[in-house]
C-alpha cells in the first residue's frame, strides 16, 4: 500500500498509509476501535477502493483481482457472517464450494479444518447453537478451508476467551510456518507480541511499523535497562557512558538507562558506576508491555505538529 | 411510582420505534406512500362499470331477418354492443374462442312460425367463460336481451294497432298460450367452455399464481437482504464468487423450491378440490416456470433496492396488495383505465393468472403473447437486478 487514503463522506478513515507485508509472515494491524483497521482490510480484499494511493496484493490491484488471485486469499470478516441455520460442516462446505473446491478435495479439506480447529464434535450442530468462541473458530475454518496463500483476518480473537485466543494464535503460527502470509487485525494491543510485524494504527494513521522489538525501541527510544543500587545514587552523569542514550531517575536508588544495545552498553555503565564507588544491587532489561508501547507512540504522535494538510501528514514508512 | 415507571418504559419504546422509523426514509416512503399510491391508482383507475360485452349476432341465411349491424344496435340493449352480424354460426363461435367477441347471439330461424306453434322463439346466447361471475353476468345480459327483443315486438305491435294482439300476418293467434304472447322470445344460455365455471376452479387457480409470485418475491428478497446485513455479501465480494453465479444460484434454488410447492399445490387443487386440469401438464409447468422466473426477478429487484429486511418485507407486501387489486384476481383488468391496465400487465402474476386459468380450465392459451410477456418481464427484471447486484459487489 502506498499513500493510501480512504474517505467516507468527508471523514478520513485511513490517511496516507504506506505498508508492505512480507511474504510468509504474520502482520498485525493493531489499534483501537475506529483506527482504520477494517477499512484497510477491506481495501486489501477489494471490497473498498482507496480514495487516493495504490494498493497491490499478490501482484494485482484488488479492484481488478482475477478469480485465481481471489482463490489465493482467505478472508474472515469481523462479524459472524456464516449461516445460522446451516450446521458447522455445511457452512465450511459452502465456503469451500465458493472457492471452487470440488467434491473429494472439498470434503477432505472440510473435515481437516473442522478437526484442526476443534470443531469436529460440533460438526453437525447448527451455527446458531454454537458458542461465540466456536463461531469465531468456524469463521476461521471457513477462511482456511481452501488453503489460501494470504489469510486476511479481521479481529479473529474479538470476544474470544483467552484460552481460545491462544489456540487461534498457535494455529496462525503453524500456518505461517507452512508458508502462509497472514494479515490480522486486533484491538488487543497485547496481541502484537504474537505477530512477526506490527502496524500500529490510530485515527486512520500508521504510527509505526516493524517487529515488536523494533516498535519497543521506537517507543522508548532504545532498549531500557533498569538498575537498582545499594545506596542513593544520582545517575545524571551516566549520560557520558558509551552507548547510553538517556537516563531516567525513577527513585532514590533506581533509574532506567535507555541504551542503543543493552548487551554492549550495560557492562560499560556498570563499570562507570563501580568507578564512582557505588555498588549495583540489580540490573535487568525492561520489556515494557505493548500497551505502554502503544500509549507512548500515540502520545508521541499527538505531540507532533500536524501538517497543514492531513494528506501531507508524515507517517512512518513500512519496513 | 410503579405506574410512573411503567409509563416511562412504554414511552421509551414508543420513542425508540418512532425514531427508528423516521430515520429510514425508504421505510416511510413504502409505509405511507406505497399503500396510498396503490389506493390512488385503484381509485382513479377503476371505472366501476362493466365494459359492454362485444356481441356478434348470427342470423340464419334462410331467415328474412336484417343482417346490418345498425338494426341490432337500435335495439339498444344496455351492456351489449353489437360489433358484427354474421350468417355463419361456426365462424362466429371461432371468433368467440379467439377472444374477438364476448358473446354470440344466435337469432331464431323463424321466430314468427315458432310463436304461431305456441312456443317461445329461442335466442341462443353463447359465451366462452370459465369465470363464474362473468358467466352469471352473461346470463343476466341474455335475459336482458330477450326482454329487449320482446319489448321491440310489442312496440311494433302497438304501432300496428290492437289487431296485433290476436293476429300476426293475418293469422289467428288465439290458440297461442298467454305466456308466449307475453314473452314471444326467451334467451337460452350456452357456454363453450369445456367445464362448468366454479368459484373453486376459477379463484383457486388464480390464488395459486398469486401465492407463487408472493412466495418467490419474498423468499429471494429476504435471502439477499439477510446476507447483506449479516456481512455475507462482504465475504462474497472478497471471494471469487460473481454476481452472475450468485443470481443463478438463488434463482435456481428458489425456482426449484417454488416449482415443488407449485406441483404440490396443483396436485391438491386437482385431486382434493376437484379443479379440472384440461391443459397439458408441460404447458402448465412452462407457465408456472415463467411466472416463478419473473417473480424471482421482481424479488431480486426488491432485495437490491431495500436497505433493510423490514423494507424488503414492506415492498413484498405492497407488491402483493397491488397484485390483488390489479392482476385480475378479484376485478377484471378490462374494468380499469387503459393506463392502469398497462401497469397491471407489468406484474408477472397478471399473466400467470390468465395463462393458468386458461390452461387449467379451458385447455388452451388464447393469448400466447402473455407467455412472451412473462419471458420479457423476467429478462428485464433479472438483468436490471443483476446489474445492480454486480455494482454492489464491486469495490465501493
Amino acid at each position: 500500500m502506498a499513500g493510501v487514503t480512504r474517505r467516507f463522506d468527508g471523514t478520513q478513515a485511513v490517511s496516507n498509509l504506506d505498508l508492505e507485508i512480507p511474504r510468509g509472515e504474520i502482520v498485525g494491524l493493531v489499534g483501537p476501535s475506529g483506527s482504520g483497521k477494517t477499512t484497510t482490510i477491506r481495501m486489501i480484499t477489494g471490497s473498498l477502493s482507496p480514495t487516493a494511493g495504490e494498493v497491490e496484493v499478490l501482484g494485482e490491484r484488488p479492484s481488478a483481482f482475477r478469480r485465481r488471485t481471489r482463490e489465493r486469499i482467505g478472508y474472515m470478516p469481523q462479524l459472524f457472517s456464516l449461516y445460522p441455520e446451516l450446521s458447522a460442516r455445511e457452512n465450511v462446505d459452502f465456503a469451500a464450494a465458493i472457492y471452487g473446491l470440488v467434491l473429494w478435495r472439498r470434503w477432505r479439506r472440510r473435515d481437516k479444518v473442522l478437526k484442526l480447529l476443534d470443531l469436529w464434535s460440533a460438526r453437525n450442530r447448527r451455527a446458531s447453537r454454537l458458542s461465540g468462541g466456536m463461531q469465531r473458530r468456524l469463521e476461521l475454518a471457513a477462511a482456511l478451508v481452501h488453503e489460501p496463500d494470504l489469510l486476511i483476518l479481521d479481529e479473529p480473537t474479538a470476544g474470544v476467551d483467552p484460552l481460545l485466543r491462544r489456540t487461534v494464535w498457535n494455529e496462525l503460527h503453524r500456518l505461517r510456518d507452512s508458508g502462509v502470509t497472514a494479515l490480522v487485525t486486533t484491538q488487543y494491543v497485547t496481541e502484537a507480541e504474537e505477530c512477526d510485524r506490527v502496524a500500529l494504527l490510530s485515527e486512520g494513521r500508521l504510527l509505526a511499523f516493524g517487529t515488536p522489538d523494533e516498535l519497543r525501541r521506537e517507543a522508548l527510544g532504545g532498549e531500557v535497562v533498569e538498575v537498582t543500587m545499594q545506596d542513593i545514587f544520582d545517575a545524571a552523569n551516566l549520560h557520558r557512558s558509551t552507548g547510553v542514550l538517556d537516563v531516567r531517575q525513577t527513585g532514590p536508588k533506581t533509574f532506567q538507562l535507555v541504551v542503543d544495545n543493552a548487551a554492549t552498553a550495560t557492562p560499560d555503565a556498570i563499570q562507570a558506576m563501580s568507578e564512582a564507588g557505588v555498588e549495583v544491587a540489580e540490573v535487568r532489561t525492561l520489556r515494557p508491555s505493548f500497551e505502554d508501547v502503544f500509549s507512548s507512540l500515540v502520545e508521541r504522535s499527538r505531540a507532533q505538529p500536524v501538517a497543514a494538510s492531513e494528506d501531507a501528514a508524515p507517517t512512518p514508512r513500512a519496513a | 411510582m410503579g405506574l410512573a415507571k411503567l409509563i416511562v418504559r412504554v414511552l421509551a419504546i414508543v420513542g425508540k420505534e418512532v425514531t427508528e422509523i423516521t430515520r429510514r426514509p425508504g421505510a416511510i416512503l413504502s409505509l405511507i406512500l406505497g399503500p396510498f399510491l396503490i389506493l390512488a391508482v385503484f381509485g382513479l383507475g377503476y371505472q366501476g362499470i362493466k365494459r359492454d360485452l362485444a356481441t356478434i349476432v348470427v342470423v340464419d341465411p334462410t331467415s328474412k331477418l336484417p343482417t346490418d349491424v345498425a338494426t341490432y344496435k337500435d335495439l339498444n340493449v344496455r351492456g351489449l354492443q353489437v360489433i358484427d352480424v354474421m350468417t355463419d354460426r361456426a365462424a362466429a363461435e371461432a371468433r368467440l374462442r379467439d377472444d374477438q367477441a364476448d358473446v354470440v347471439v344466435v337469432l331464431p330461424v323463424d321466430p314468427i312460425g315458432t310463436v304461431e306453434t305456441g312456443k317461445q322463439a329461442e335466442l341462443t346466447v353463447i359465451a366462452d367463460v370459465t369465470d363464474p361471475v362473468l358467466a352469471n353476468y352473461t346470463g343476466f345480459m341474455a335475459e336482458t336481451l330477450a326482454s329487449a327483443v320482446n319489448r321491440e315486438i310489442f312496440r311494433i305491435g302497438a304501432e300496428q294497432g290492437e289487431q296485433y294482439a290476436i293476429t300476426i300476418s293475418g293469422r289467428d293467434l288465439s290458440s297461442v298460450p298467454p305466456e308466449v304472447i307475453a314473452s314471444p322470445t326467451k334467451a337460452v344460455m350456452q357456454n363453450l367452455a369445456p367445464v362448468e365455471p366454479t368459484i373453486v376452479g376459477f379463484y383457486g387457480t388464480a390464488a395459486l399464481a398469486l401465492v407463487l409470485q408472493h412466495l418467490a418475491v419474498t423468499l429471494i428478497a429476504l435471502s439477499i437482504v439477510r446476507e447483506r446485513s449479516s456481512g455475507a455479501l462482504d465475504r462474497f465480494r472478497a471471494s471469487p464468487m460473481r454476481a452472475t453465479e450468485l443470481v443463478a444460484g438463488k434463482v435456481l434454488a428458489f425456482g426449484l423450491l417454488g416449482g415443488g410447492i407449485a406441483a404440490t399445490s396443483t396436485w391438491l387443487l386437482v385431486s382434493v378440490l376437484g379443479v379440472p386440469m384440461l391443459g397439458s401438464p408441460a404447458v402448465i409447468a412452462l407457465v408456472i416456470g415463467l411466472l416463478l422466473l419473473a417473480s424471482l426477478g421482481l424479488g431480486l429487484l426488491i432485495s437490491v433496492v431495500s436497505d433493510s429486511e423490514r423494507q424488503a418485507v414492506q415492498l413484498a407486501l405492497l407488491t402483493l396488495l397491488a397484485s390483488m387489486f390489479f392482476s385480475g384476481f378479484v376485478l377484471r383488468i378490462e374494468e380499469f383505465q387503459p393506463v392502469v391496465q398497462l401497469a397491471a400487465y407489468l406484474l408477472p402474476v397478471t399473466h400467470g393468472i390468465a395463462l393458468l386459468q386458461e390452461q387449467m380450465l379451458n385447455g388452451t392459451i388464447t393469448h400466447p403473447w402473455q407467455l412472451i410477456a412473462l419471458v420479457g418481464i423476467a429478462a428485464i427484471l433479472l438483468t436490471s437486478s443483476w446489474t445492480l447486484l454486480w455494482r454492489e459487489l464491486r469495490p465501493g
